[in-house]
């Protein structure tokens, strides 16, 4: 019994491998804002097969991300949902000045759970009585969040709504909670509205800030080259489409 | 289907048991025999990881450890990696989990008739050889409760974990954070097939302690 | 050779003893949590006292003021503890030889064989102590302490986790045991009984402090006060006034009678007229006067007195008689004045089931004066 832990353990100290063997094959981290789910989900495998890059996508919070950056976390590119938090990496030097770009600007939209009845086509609608609780992304860190608080500022209805809300981790977590359900109504980014369950209306852009979406290559990358090229892409011929197809305004759209 | 999250926390709750016992042993004797000042604030330390929020956690380990930390700088200096690779995952396993070896532990130390340490000290035996003869042999079941509870905590670790290791996919992303992973993706068949693994594995290690406790005496 | 003297205290309590003992087996006697107990747990380096110093056979274990106290493995002592302390997870076998270091493993097997069957418990080695029965169990602690070949042996109450009739059975063969290993030995115990049967030198214990340190004999003829006749379970421990105090005599006024008693004889204990003052009778050397051989001779009978029988207890081989007195007030005693022992023998003769009222004399020997 005690032969089996000792082989275990020592398996185990030597066994757990992370990354493959380097030099095989050109990889990247990239750190992406949650609402870049399903849109990454498309673009990625296409730049791997086009550049025979392997992409190790990390979906996340982009205030968690920040501390994480900053703390040395392998990334080799951040895009966050919010440009503000890329410019003070930059600042702090921990981002690549020169490759900064915006890549998008987000929407937000007013979700319904088709469970829960008649679609909602207007913010003040949230004040209904038979809308028990409404989910945006945390608005302290989310981008997305904040944008659902101005909107909802914006409209006069904060105070009023401001019980009904349940705050998620990020966007991908507040649609999963109209997903299923769970509440009645939230707030979501465009980028991620098209699943069956729930049905959407757009929200005035004009109710909030620009969701300016920004990103950079992180300098203590090895590969910055590559880094960049992801970007390029991202902003190319090849993901602009995309990009339009899952609901975001193109740079030089906006 | 990828099993490496699997894989990645049988090992990272494996070693971060091991850890914790080795650790939270020792402590929780010197809790359940030793009066000393100071008592009170190691209790409090002890305690401390069950308390505050697991992300705020991680947020204050990654402070100690990342690139910047006190902590971090030190290891790369040595050349270690500690921040965003599995170690990682097994600190932050361990630090959420030792406080459960160390209450339970003590629980059972404190149980052990103190007389029963006296006779052997009036036998001439060393405090030591007090502890792995009379104190250990008469309070393992403790222990072992403690190790189990600390193994499925390890097993389930998620918050700061995700500060300190990250979330990286066939880097650091262990059971918990796969499955988080796919559940916001919406991925439900895959959540499903993990969410089932964990239990399975959790299933098996109780039913293989139970079976152990059992036997002898 | 045992010197002990020590200061210790607890909360509620404060423990302030000294005595020594020449002699072979040492009994520490009194109520409990008079302080026997944390005596022992100092003598054994359980428990630091505050103050004192212990020395045992030229060895000093404890001196606070020369800043010296053995670590227990130490002091070479074996401790029998109240309840035996077994280890529950060990063997008999296992248990005895706890102590044992040094040696092959042979040499210690061997050792610990050799007391097993001394104690006589051949056959139990593989035993788990909770399979044992209360007797057995006091012999593996015994054995336990034993096998390690200490100087001196300590004992806690080791009679008193065994019911009544084992515990008289066990006393004797208990005394053989530590008499035949030769080895000195300090007992505590609640039961005056067991430390008189088990001690050369009994040492009383009231309160935290010692009121009477002597070899058994002398304790039983002189106990020191009332206190201590108390502790011994004397009966009949009566208080009077003096009326007049000579160096062999006292005379002194009970009940409204005069009563002539021994002085103590190991010292000059004149009290003044008029002091209050306490002795006792003890119940076999009540003399019932016969009735059928005329009236009492008062150089035979002293101290001749009255009364009725109100209450009897059959003993089997005696009788213990409860008598109160025919002088007018309240009884000394709660409903009685004096307890009476007669042979079963003398009860039937005397017919005293049927005949209660009676006659009785005492030898001025027999009212022993208890000083302070």
């Amino acid at each position: 019994m005690r032969a089996l832990l000792a082989v275990l353990l020592l398996g185990a100290t030597f066994g757990v491998s992370s990354a493959q063997p380097p030099g095989a094959v050109p990889s990247l981290t990239v750190f992406a804002a949650s609402d870049l789910a399903f849109v990454f989900q498309e673009l990625v495998p296409r730049f791997e097969k086009a550049t025979g890059t392997k992409v190790t996508l990390v979906l996340g919070s982009s205030g968690n991300f920040v501390h994480q950056i900053e703390q040395g976390a392998p990334a080799d590119v951040f895009f966050s949902a919010d440009e503000g938090f890329v410019d003070r990496l930059v600042q702090r030097g921990l981002l690549i000045a020169e490759t900064r770009a915006l890549y998008g600007q987000g929407r937000i939209v007013l979700a319904t759970a088709k469970a829960a009845g008649e679609k909602l086509t207007d913010l003040r609608q949230l004040l209904d009585s038979r809308v028990k609780r409404v989910a945006i992304a945390n608005p302290l860190h989310a981008p997305y969040g904040r944008a659902a608080e101005e909107a909802l500022r914006k409209t006069g209805i904060w105070d009023a709504v401001r019980p009904k809300l349940v705050y998620a981790e990020n966007i991908r977590q507040a649609l999963q909670f109209v997903q299923t359900g769970a509440v009645e109504a939230g707030i979501v980014a465009l980028s991620i509205a098209r699943v069956p369950e729930i049905e959407w209306v757009p929200i005035d852009p004009a109710l909030h800030r620009p969701l300016n979406q920004a990103v950079g290559v992180v300098r203590s990358t090895p590969r910055p080259e590559l880094g960049l090229a992801f970007i390029q892409f991202v902003n190319g011929p090849e993901g602009r489409p995309i990009m339009k197809r899952y609901g975001f305004l193109l740079p030089g759209e906006f | 289907m990828e099993l490496f999250p699997v894989r990645l926390s049988l090992q990272v709750a494996i070693i971060a048991t091991a850890i914790t016992l080795v650790l939270g042993v020792p402590i929780a004797w010197v809790l359940a025999r030793r009066r000393f000042p100071g008592r009170q604030v190691l209790e409090t330390l002890v305690v401390l990881p069950l308390i505050l929020p697991p992300t705020v956690l991680g947020y204050y380990l990654l402070l100690l450890i990342g690139r910047r930390g006190p902590v971090g700088t030190v290891l790369a200096a040595a050349g270690i990696e500690l921040a965003f690779t599995w170690r990682a995952a097994v600190l932050a396993a361990a630090v959420g989990s030792i406080a459960l070896v160390i209450k339970a532990s003590q629980a059972g130390f404190e149980a052990v008739d103190q007389r029963l340490e006296q006779a052997a000290r009036t036998l001439g035996r060393s405090e030591l050889s007090i502890f792995w003869s009379v104190t250990l042999p008469l309070a393992w079941r403790a222990v072992l409760a403690g190790g189990v509870l600390a193994f499925c905590r390890a097993m389930g670790e998620f918050g700061i974990t995700l500060m300190v290791a990250g979330s990286i996919p066939g880097r650091t992303q262990t059971l918990p954070l796969a499955i988080y992973d796919r559940v916001q993706a919406n991925q439900m068949n895959e959540a499903n097939a993990l969410a089932l693994i964990a239990v399975a594995v959790v299933a098996l290690l109780v039913f293989g302690v139970s079976r152990l406790a059992r036997l002898r005496y | 050779m045992l010197a002990l003297s020590l200061v210790k205290r607890l909360p509620g309590f404060q423990l302030d003893v000294a005595w020594q003992a020449e002699e072979k087996v040492v009994a520490l006697v009194g109520p409990s949590g008079a302080g026997k107990t944390v005596t022992l747990q100092c003598l054994a380096g359980l428990m630091r006292p505050d103050q004192g110093r212990i020395v045992v056979d030229g060895r000093v274990f404890f001196d606070s003021d020369a800043g010296v106290d053995l670590p227990p493995r130490a002091r070479r002592l074996g401790y029998v503890f109240q309840g035996y302390a077994l280890f529950p997870h060990l063997t008999v076998a296992d248990n005895v030889g706890f102590g044992l270091h040094g040696g092959s493993r042979r040499e210690r097997a061997r050792r610990v064989g050799e007391v097993i069957e001394r104690l006589g418990l051949g056959g139990l080695e593989r035993r788990r102590p909770q399979e044992l029965s209360g007797g057995q169990q006091q012999r593996v602690a015994l054995g336990r302490a034993l096998a390690v070949d200490p100087d001196v042996v300590l004992l806690d109450e080791p009679l008193s986790a065994l019911d009544a009739p084992l515990r008289h059975a066990l006393r004797e063969e208990l005394g053989r045991t530590i008499r035949e290993w030769g080895k000195p030995a300090v007992l505590v115990t609640h039961d005056f009984a067991e430390a008189y049967r088990l001690g050369d030198r009994v040492i009383v214990y009231e309160a935290g402090r010692v009121i009477q340190s002597a070899p058994r004999s002398e304790l039983l003829w002189q106990p020191a006060s009332e206190s201590v006749a108390r502790i011994m379970g004397i009966r009949n421990v009566l208080r009077g006034t003096v009326i007049k105090a000579s160096p062999d005599r006292i005379q002194l006024r009970w009940r409204g009678l005069t009563l002539e008693a021994v002085n103590s004889p190991t010292r000059a204990y004149l009290p003044p007229p008029e002091t209050p003052i306490a002795f006792f009778i003890r119940p076999e050397y009540v003399r019932l006067i016969r009735k059928d051989r005329g009236a009492p001779d008062p150089e035979h009978h002293m101290n001749l007195m009255s009364g009725r029988i109100v209450d009897e207890v059959d003993f089997g081989t005696t009788w213990a008689l409860r008598l109160q007195l025919d002088e007018p007030g309240p009884p000394a005693q709660g409903d009685y004045d004096l307890e009476i022992e007669v042979p079963r023998l003398v009860y039937e003769i005397l017919e005293i089931g049927q005949d209660r009222h009676w006659q009785l004399s005492i030898h001025r020997g027999s009212i022993q004066v208890l000083p302070g």
